[in-house]
């Protein structure tokens, strides 16, 4: 063969080479998709909130399965769909053992990114794990504000704060005062438990009152320890303050205790709220008729009229042959999210599916409101779902108005 | 925020229900403590299983609220027995925390039991008492809680009867004074503790499955109502059933009547501020305080 064809059929190799491997780096080599995106959890599977964490397991174990029987997340860098591990701990419920494990998920298992489990005591612990190594983390059942006022850049909640559930409560309670179903001003008997979840309540409602003083006047404010063991000295504060509302913050136990107490004292008032507790099987079977119209704030029920609600609610029936409740619900979304950050941010770098999530403007969801994005703190912002007691055991959705699936019953009807 | 006036007469009466309740908690850590000389760590986990034995009978079996404790008595008394006689037994002698460390343990295990058996989710006994009041010059008196501070009267007095008038009452209260006398003088001391170990296993568990009729539970339930428990026995005198019965009518007045000063939050710091008091002022608690008065 020719030198000049010798020199052009070289230069021809080199072309064809250059134009195949374009938009690949070919100045590096090409990226090895891994075998698998690894996310992992720590959740109280066992201890004082293994029933919560029992439906986040699930949730997860639902997502999990739905996700990678479409093959995975598709992530752009490597062109292709990658399946999912999702590495499970149990923390026991308890802070030290939460953190160590979610070190171990880290620096060991070298995960991904981290999502979260439920209760506040055990995310405000564990949250500062995956700030400190820098992952991406999501969870859905840490409300309480103060968790994602610490600065952090990493971390991110699919749930709206305690003070935004207070800030519902008293926003529909201004709408009842403008139908005239309660009076002006109202006056209103506040507790709250003693920990960050119950302040922020008490604090949000107090704010309210402050902001709009012709519609509320809290008359009693008062804390109360956990695993009250006698509601009677703090009921009876309740009763001479001749409050209109009753309002408390308080976990199912004390609920219990409380609400049971309440009744065999006789009190009444127009509205009674629990926050975010009220309609749960063990209280309503515990209390009987008296838990009817109780008013409580959550975060999404399975009777939310929504495709997305309802599709999540009958395939988690179906699948585990009990209804969904909202820690389920948020936990499924939260793996979503999850999913869809990595997707966006087309790469594994946990810097990029941060700044995935903290931009996601994901429509069509289960949550409340339909729609996930973050404020700059990293939880979301969006309306609780509020639900009234009804005689029967029922439930009724009162509010927001798309989604109500009765009118409330406002005042509570005098026995 | 107003003042508010707050109706003394109903804190009062809450106070005296609730102190029955205290009570009846309390006399098996008191009596346990006085003829062994161990604080009973599992005292809490003992609570808890006899709320989940009351809620088996009562809420999966249909048994009368009030008479389910007449069934969990004796065999808590049986659990008890062998739990002293193979297990704590072998420990008996040794420094203190090997035993406090022992039924520590033991407590973690019913309750690791007790999340496997029954998970964590919160239960609740409701029965067609439940709720059930009735009227006093204007109070309003739950017949669960009546029926609660009842039976601790009459554990109080039951107590009294058998530690004072019978064969093995008398021989519990010898051994509890002097374990190496009381073998002097023929006292099967082993089983003597064995029997004291089973009658406060059976108390604890009576008050459990009362307890079950007002408050929600779950596996963690016991472990503030054990804490109580210990104020009052230091309150009582360690060793005194009446002791025992009048510090926590003390303790169940002092946490009430403290709202009109104090945030009902501080309740349990009352209690544990009454417990330090007592130990630095008055070692001997209430029995030491009577003693005193009747000499005088």
């Amino acid at each position: 063969m020719s030198k000049p064809r010798e020199i052009f059929l070289a230069i021809l190799v080199v072309l064809i080479f250059f134009i195949f491997t374009r938009g690949t780096g070919f100045s590096q080599v090409s990226p090895t998709a891994p075998k698998e995106i690894i996310l992992g959890a720590a959740l109280p599977l066992t201890g004082g909130q293994s029933r919560e964490g029992g439906y986040v397991n699930k949730a997860y174990a639902m997502a999990l399965k739905e996700i990678n029987d479409a093959g995975g997340i598709m992530v752009k860098a490597y062109g292709k769909k990658i399946p999912i591990k999702l590495i499970i701990y149990d923390d026991k419920s308890d802070n030290t053992t939460s953190v160590q494990l979610y070190e171990k998920l880290v620096t060991e298992d070298k995960v991904n990114a981290l999502l979260g489990g439920y209760g506040t005591p055990l995310i405000t612990a564990h949250t500062i794990v995956a700030e400190k190594y820098r992952v991406p983390y999501v969870n859905g059942g840490g409300a309480t504000g103060a968790i994602y006022q610490r600065g952090m850049k990493y971390i991110f909640c699919i749930i709206s704060s305690i003070e935004k559930l207070s800030f519902t409560l008293m926003d529909w309670m201004a709408i009842q005062q403008n139908a005239g179903k309660l009076k002006k001003p109202l006056r209103i008997g506040l507790m709250g438990e003693n920990t960050s979840h119950g302040k922020e309540f008490r604090q949000g409602v107090l704010d309210k009152s402050k902001a709009a003083p012709d519609r509320f006047n809290v008359v009693m404010d008062e804390p109360f320890e956990l695993n009250l063991k006698d509601a009677d000295p703090l009921l009876q504060k309740v009763k001479a303050a001749n409050a209109d509302a009753f309002l408390a913050d308080a976990r199912l136990a004390d609920y219990v205790t409380i609400h049971r107490r309440y009744t065999e004292m006789g009190q009444y008032h127009s509205i009674v709220s629990y926050g975010p507790r009220g309609p749960e099987k063990a209280a309503r079977d515990a209390l009987g008729p008296a838990s009817d119209y109780i008013v409580s704030c959550n975060w999404w029920n399975k009777d939310v009229p929504t495709q997305a609600a309802k599709v999540f609610a009958d395939k988690y029936q179906k699948t585990y042959n009990e209804p969904a409740e909202w820690f389920a619900a948020t936990a499924y979304e939260t793996f979503r999210v999850m999913a869809k950050a990595i997707e966006d941010a087309g790469t594994l770098d946990k810097t990029k599916i941060r700044d995935a999530i903290a931009k996601m403007d994901m429509r069509n969801s289960l949550v409340v409101g339909g729609r996930v994005w973050f404020e700059p703190n990293g939880q979301i912002n969006n309306d609780h779902l509020m639900m009234q007691n009804m005689p029967g055991g029922k439930v009724a959705l009162i509010y927001p108005k798309d989604v109500a699936t009765a009118e409330p019953i406002v005042p509570i009807p005098k026995k | 925020m107003g003042d508010i006036t707050i109706d003394i007469s109903a804190l009062i009466v809450s106070a005296i229900l609730l102190a029955g309740l205290y009570a009846t908690m309390s006399y098996g850590l008191a009596l346990i403590y006085g003829v062994m000389k161990i604080v009973n760590l599992a005292h809490a986990g003992v609570m808890m299983w006899g709320a989940y034995g009351a809620f088996i009978l009562i809420a999966r079996l249909g048994a009368n609220p009030f008479l389910a404790p007449l069934l969990i008595v004796p065999a808590f008394f049986i659990f008890g027995v062998f739990l002293q006689r193979y297990v704590v037994r072998r420990v008996m002698g040794a420094p203190p925390i090997s035993s406090l460390l022992l039924l520590f343990g033991i407590w973690l295990i019913m309750q690791n039991i007790s999340y496997l058996v029954f998970t964590g989710d919160t239960k609740a006994i409701t029965t067609k008492y439940t709720l059930l009041t009735f009227q006093v010059s204007g109070i309003s008196i739950s017949v669960n809680r009546l029926v609660v501070f009842i039976v601790g009267i009459l554990a109080l007095v039951a107590l009294r009867q058998f530690l004072g008038r019978t064969y093995m009452g008398k021989a519990i209260r010898a051994t509890a004074q002097d374990s190496d006398a009381s073998k002097l003088v023929g006292i099967n001391t082993a089983r003597i503790m064995e029997i004291a170990f089973g009658i406060g296993i059976a108390l604890a568990g009576l008050a459990g499955s009362l307890m079950a009729l007002i408050f929600a539970f779950d596996p963690d339930f016991g472990r503030s109502h054990l804490l109580k428990g210990f104020c009052i026995v230091v309150l009582g005198g360690l060793e005194s059933m009446i002791g025992v019965a009048l510090g926590a009518l003390v303790l169940a007045l002092a946490e009430a009547l403290s709202v009109l000063w104090l945030m009902p939050a501080l309740q349990d710091f009352v209690s544990f501020a009454l417990l330090v008091i007592v130990l630095v002022v008055m070692p001997g608690g209430m029995k030491e305080l009577l003693s005193k008065f009747i000499k005088n």
